[in-house]
């Protein structure tokens, strides 16, 4: 772990500590995704809106404190607005508003909509032989819902090569209904799949640099819940939505500069 | 009514290039000349109502004007919170046409029969909701909505009502005016015509609404001394007449039950009263 996703893990667990809500370990298992895609598809942060821009959409939406981290590093605002997060009055709220943040293409929240979204956008693009491309991070917990396959077979039914899916495989739901043989799943719906180390720059963003041949691509990103911090990965079902107090914060924040570079 | 959708979205989308059609597997064989002419602009995308919505969102939000197309119950009902996120809370416009609202598709029973839809699609901020009752109505409010930005809702009927009545997005129509009436019946779609001969010999004022929302207020305020009687085979012009404002109403149309009959579109509005016989009677007790 680089000392950049390093910072924004730190960044996560103080605004976390100092606004009593976060999804700490889901927004740990997403950072190094989240860095591979903006340093790769076509973006500026000083023009959000530029019109020839890759799009990107945080389906599930409660990892929205790891994307405004993120966004904050690549200067799409500063970090210190995001403390006010969740509270009254404040841009950043626990999930992502796109009105009210640069970056943010797509208002999420509830879970399984985020995909169909993008396969509209990505249908736009080749309706309208754009070069842009589209890029959506859906979770494994998410893929419980039935409509990620309902657009998945869509998607491949309409070849559409200008989307790509990263899926967050972090086992987020091994207690109650798994996504057992994931890779596979999305091959036979008609996705050009690769897997990857989720926390590892380098596959990912070579995975993504990649030309998909006629197929939507899915990124099966192996990540972990929690990573950076051994608390939050070994009690993670008790983290999962929870805020650390000042105590908490500083043994994880102790955990997490211990991690080797 | 559904071949004037045909029509008008052809003589649009002449015109027009980002119209584009996401069909749920239906009315596909009427919209052959379209397909031909814009093989690229109607995809029929199959039986999956929520992608369809939250796809129409996705392409507006990249400049298109989607209109999704399928049975009513199938994507207001099920496709709900599609409709409310993707489209409603995102303000990204598309809109949905419908066929077999109400009780149009009366011999496929309880699993096909849509009285819901106007209302929960008016309970959504940002949405227009129309229930034209002719193709004329349907041309109008069609021609006038599917570009504006905003999430809009119509509905095919089976039937029309048989007036010829002037057309104006959120203008409701006085069809019959009786000095010194103590009741006025409202009425929305194609049951304007049983209203109409319900209620010919009856002293009261009949008036009409194509656009549930925005609902003429204005319109309204002119009656609001007398009771109104809303006759209406689905839910949604009651409710928004009475959430807008304190006034003397009843309904007459749905009952709290399933409506478990099959048969025609004529006798399920017998059933339920809402056949111009059934509908005089009703009048007569309110007044």
């Amino acid at each position: 772990m680089d000392t950049i996703s390093k910072e924004i893990r730190e960044n996560i667990l103080r605004i976390s500590h100092h606004s009593g809500h976060g999804h700490i370990p889901t927004c740990f298992s997403i950072i190094e995704i989240l860095r591979s895609v903006y340093e790769t598809m076509d973006h500026d942060p000083k023009n959000p809106d530029w019109v020839e821009r890759d799009i990107f959409i945080l389906s599930k939406g409660h990892g929205a404190l790891g994307l405004y981290c993120v966004l904050a590093h690549y200067g799409y605002f500063s970090v210190s607005e995001v403390y006010s997060f969740g509270s009254f009055g404040s841009r950043f709220g626990c999930h992502a508003d796109r009105f009210k943040i640069p970056g943010i293409e797509l208002s999420t929240g509830s879970l399984g909509h985020g995909i169909g979204v993008a396969v509209g956008i990505a249908l736009g693009f080749k309706l309208s032989q754009s070069s842009r491309r589209i890029f959506v991070l859906i979770g494994d917990g998410e893929s419980n819902e039935g409509t990620v396959w309902e657009a998945a077979m869509v998607a491949a039914n309409l070849g559409l090569s200008n989307l790509t899916v990263l899926f967050d495989h972090n086992c987020s739901q091994s207690r109650c209904l798994p996504i057992n043989q994931a890779v596979d799943k999305f091959s036979a719906f008609g996705f050009d799949v690769q897997t990857v180390d989720g926390h590892d720059l380098v596959p990912l963003k070579k995975a993504l640099q990649s030309v998909p041949d006629g197929k939507p691509r899915l990124i099966n990103a192996q990540t972990i819940k929690g990573k950076g911090c051994p608390t939050l990965v070994e009690e993670v079902f008790a983290w999962h939505r929870r805020s650390p107090n000042g105590e908490e914060l500083i043994t994880l924040l102790g955990e997490l500069h211990a991690t080797a570079i | 009514m559904r071949r004037q959708f045909k029509d008008t979205v052809l003589k649009l989308a002449e015109k027009d290039d980002k119209l584009v059609l996401l069909f749920g597997d239906i009315s596909v064989y009427l919209f052959n000349e379209f397909k031909e002419k814009f093989p690229e602009r109607l995809l029929n995308l199959g039986i999956c109502e929520n992608t369809l919505i939250s796809m129409a969102g996705g392409m507006s939000s990249v400049g298109f004007f989607p209109v999704v197309h399928t049975i009513t119950p199938f994507v207001t009902e099920r496709s709900y919170e599609q409709v409310k996120l993707d489209l409603c809370y995102n303000r990204l416009g598309a809109t949905i046409v419908t066929c077999g609202g109400s009780f149009d598709y009366a011999w496929d029973g309880a699993t096909h029969h849509c009285y819901t839809d106007l209302e929960l699609m008016r309970l959504l901020p940002g949405m227009e909701v129309m229930q034209p009752g002719s193709k004329k109505e349907f041309d109008v409010l069609f021609s006038r909505s599917y570009n504006n930005g905003l999430p809009s809702y119509l509905r095919i009927a089976a039937d029309e009502h048989g007036l010829d009545l002037p057309v104006e997005f959120g203008k409701g129509v006085v069809i019959k005016e009786t000095p010194g009436a103590k009741v006025s019946v409202l009425t929305a779609g194609p049951l304007l015509g049983n209203v109409h001969k319900g209620c010919a010999d009856l002293p009261v004022n009949l008036i009409y609404f194509h656009t549930l929302k925005p609902l003429d207020l204005q319109l309204l305020s002119r009656f609001v001394d007398t009771k109104f009687v809303v006759i209406h085979d689905a839910f949604g012009l009651f409710e928004a007449l009475t959430a807008a404002c304190a006034v003397k109403a009843e309904y007459h149309g749905l009952p709290d039950e399933f409506c478990c009959y099959y048969g025609t579109l004529e006798e399920i509005r017998k059933q339920l009263g809402l056949d111009p016989a059934g509908i005089h009677t009703r009048i007569q007790d309110a007044l």
